[in-house]
């Protein structure tokens, strides 16, 4: 294999934000974008616990990929990625206590999120260690990269505060439809939209077309109406 | 042979590196949740503080047997919560009794005081819990120096629905139960979540849509502060210390 070059690097770094982002393109990893993203704080704890979990996952997978036999690699990758993630949530429960009450099961869930898993199988099984850390480290960036922009307008819009703090007028009510997670959805969407009208490549080919009728008694039926 | 020593060898890994993470934080686990139910306690007395242990060493903390209805001393790690798992820390409470659906009740619960300057009864906090719709509710029910009149309310463990039985965690909630009366002239528990608008001093207003969370609530006010439990050490108290 080459060695690692900087634009390499640079690559597996920043194309996960935008041009490959595994929220907005892949549509992965969606429960938890609904779930945590009514305050930016709690959203940049989980973003944290995430992108370590799914970096450091891959790191590991990596080193183990020549180890890990094939038939069972599912469960040996699911043991690295169960212990991170154990690992994290005890470290949030005892530094960030009031974060890890919010977050509740949304840490432990870290394990079934799929982006993780999907990194692991589709890139840390098949390239060395550093370049799988990199990897993941850019697709964790990826998630909090809309989870981010989501909390933003959720918590601005939402309840009138920017990270606790005050900064819609008194007036501002709480608008409860963006504290609720479907709003979330509706965001996502949007920004998925906003994604693909910038870089066209993302939009996918339509399956279904649509396509003039070609039954002959309907055609004939309608040249007669016209004529 | 592969097939078997790798899993094995990760599993091991895996397991010694996660009980260590979890044994070496585990102390400082305990203090976040220590500090969240002092935090808890200086809420229900409405003490909104940054300095939780600052503010928890202005409390005296008196321990009551609840058998004998004496106020008794008590090492200072004992956990009320832990002793009803203990046969002998805790009674089993008879079914007619059971108002609140404990199953067991501790022997020996805690009462938190405050003392003003004269050494008069400022303020009281007291534990109380009991099952609602989905579970038990764990709080604490803080009382005026009368020892009558509700000074606050506050949950800290439930499962109750999000919404509706959750609303007891409602900051306009727990506003209304401030002032409100709890025992009435014959020394009965007369406080009442009611269904609907609440239109004496002796009723709570009821929680929408949550029936069985607010009886939940109003029974546990009647165990906690009647004759099974606190009712008769509170009557000590206030006879020994309010004169």
């Amino acid at each position: 294999m080459k060695p690692l070059t900087f634009k390499e690097s640079k690559q597996l770094l920043f194309a996960p934000i935008i041009e490959n982002n595994p929220i907005a393109l892949q549509i992965l990893g969606i429960c938890s974008a609904l779930a945590v993203t009514v305050k930016m704080d709690v959203t940049l704890v989980m973003c944290a616990a995430l992108t370590s979990v799914v970096a450091l996952s891959n790191f590991f997978i990596s080193l183990l990929r020549f180890y890990i036999p094939e038939n069972i690699r599912i469960i040996v990758q699911m043991t690295v990625i169960a212990s991170l993630v154990i690992i994290v949530d005890e470290i949030l429960k005892a530094y960030a206590y009031e974060a890890s009450k919010q977050l509740s099961v949304f840490v432990g869930l870290i394990i079934t999120n799929c982006i993780v898993m999907g990194r692991a199988e589709a890139y840390a099984m098949k390239n060395p260690p550093i370049r799988s850390f990199l990897d993941g480290l850019g697709n964790g960036l990826g998630y909090s990269f809309i989870l981010i922009v989501v909390a933003t307008i959720r918590e601005i819009f939402g309840s009138g505060t920017f990270l606790g703090l005050q900064v819609m007028p008194d007036s501002y009510p709480t608008n409860n439809f963006l504290l609720l997670p479907p709003s979330s959805f509706i965001i996502i969407g949007l920004m998925i939209w906003a994604i693909r009208s910038i870089s066209t490549s993302q939009v996918e080919e339509d399956e279904n077309p649509l396509k003039a009728h070609t039954f002959k008694p309907l055609v004939a039926k309608k040249e007669a109406s016209n004529g | 042979m592969k097939n078997l020593f790798i899993p094995l060898l990760a599993c091991i890994a895996c397991a010694v590196v996660v009980s260590f993470t979890a044994v070496s934080v585990r102390s400082t686990q305990e203090l976040n949740l220590e500090n969240d139910k002092k935090s808890k306690i200086l809420l229900a007395a409405g003490i909104n503080s940054e300095n939780i242990n600052e503010e928890f060493e202005k409390i005296e903390i008196i321990y009551v047997n609840f058998k004998s209805n004496e106020l008794v001393e008590m090492d200072e790690k004992y956990d009320h919560l832990k002793a009803t798992l203990k046969s002998d820390l805790s009674t089993a409470v008879p079914k007619e009794k059971d108002i609140a659906i404990l199953k067991r009740m501790e022997n020996v619960g805690p009462m938190y005081l405050w003392f003003d300057k004269e050494d008069n009864i400022e303020k009281v906090v007291l534990p109380i819990r009991g099952y609602g719709l989905w579970g038990t509710l764990y709080g604490y029910i803080s009382l005026a120096s009368d020892l009558n009149t509700i000074n606050g309310i506050e949950f800290y463990e439930h499962k109750e629905t999000p919404g509706l039985g959750a609303e007891v965690e409602n900051e306009e909630w727990k506003n209304i139960w401030k002032g409100k009366i709890l025992y009435n002239k014959d020394g009965g528990v007369e406080l009442k979540v009611v269904k609907g608008a609440s239109s004496n001093k002796y009723e709570v207003d009821g929680l929408s849509g949550a029936t069985l969370t607010s009886n939940g609530v109003s029974n546990m006010i009647e165990y906690w502060l009647g004759p099974e439990a606190y009712g008769p050490a509170l009557k000590i108290v206030k006879e020994t210390f309010n004169s």
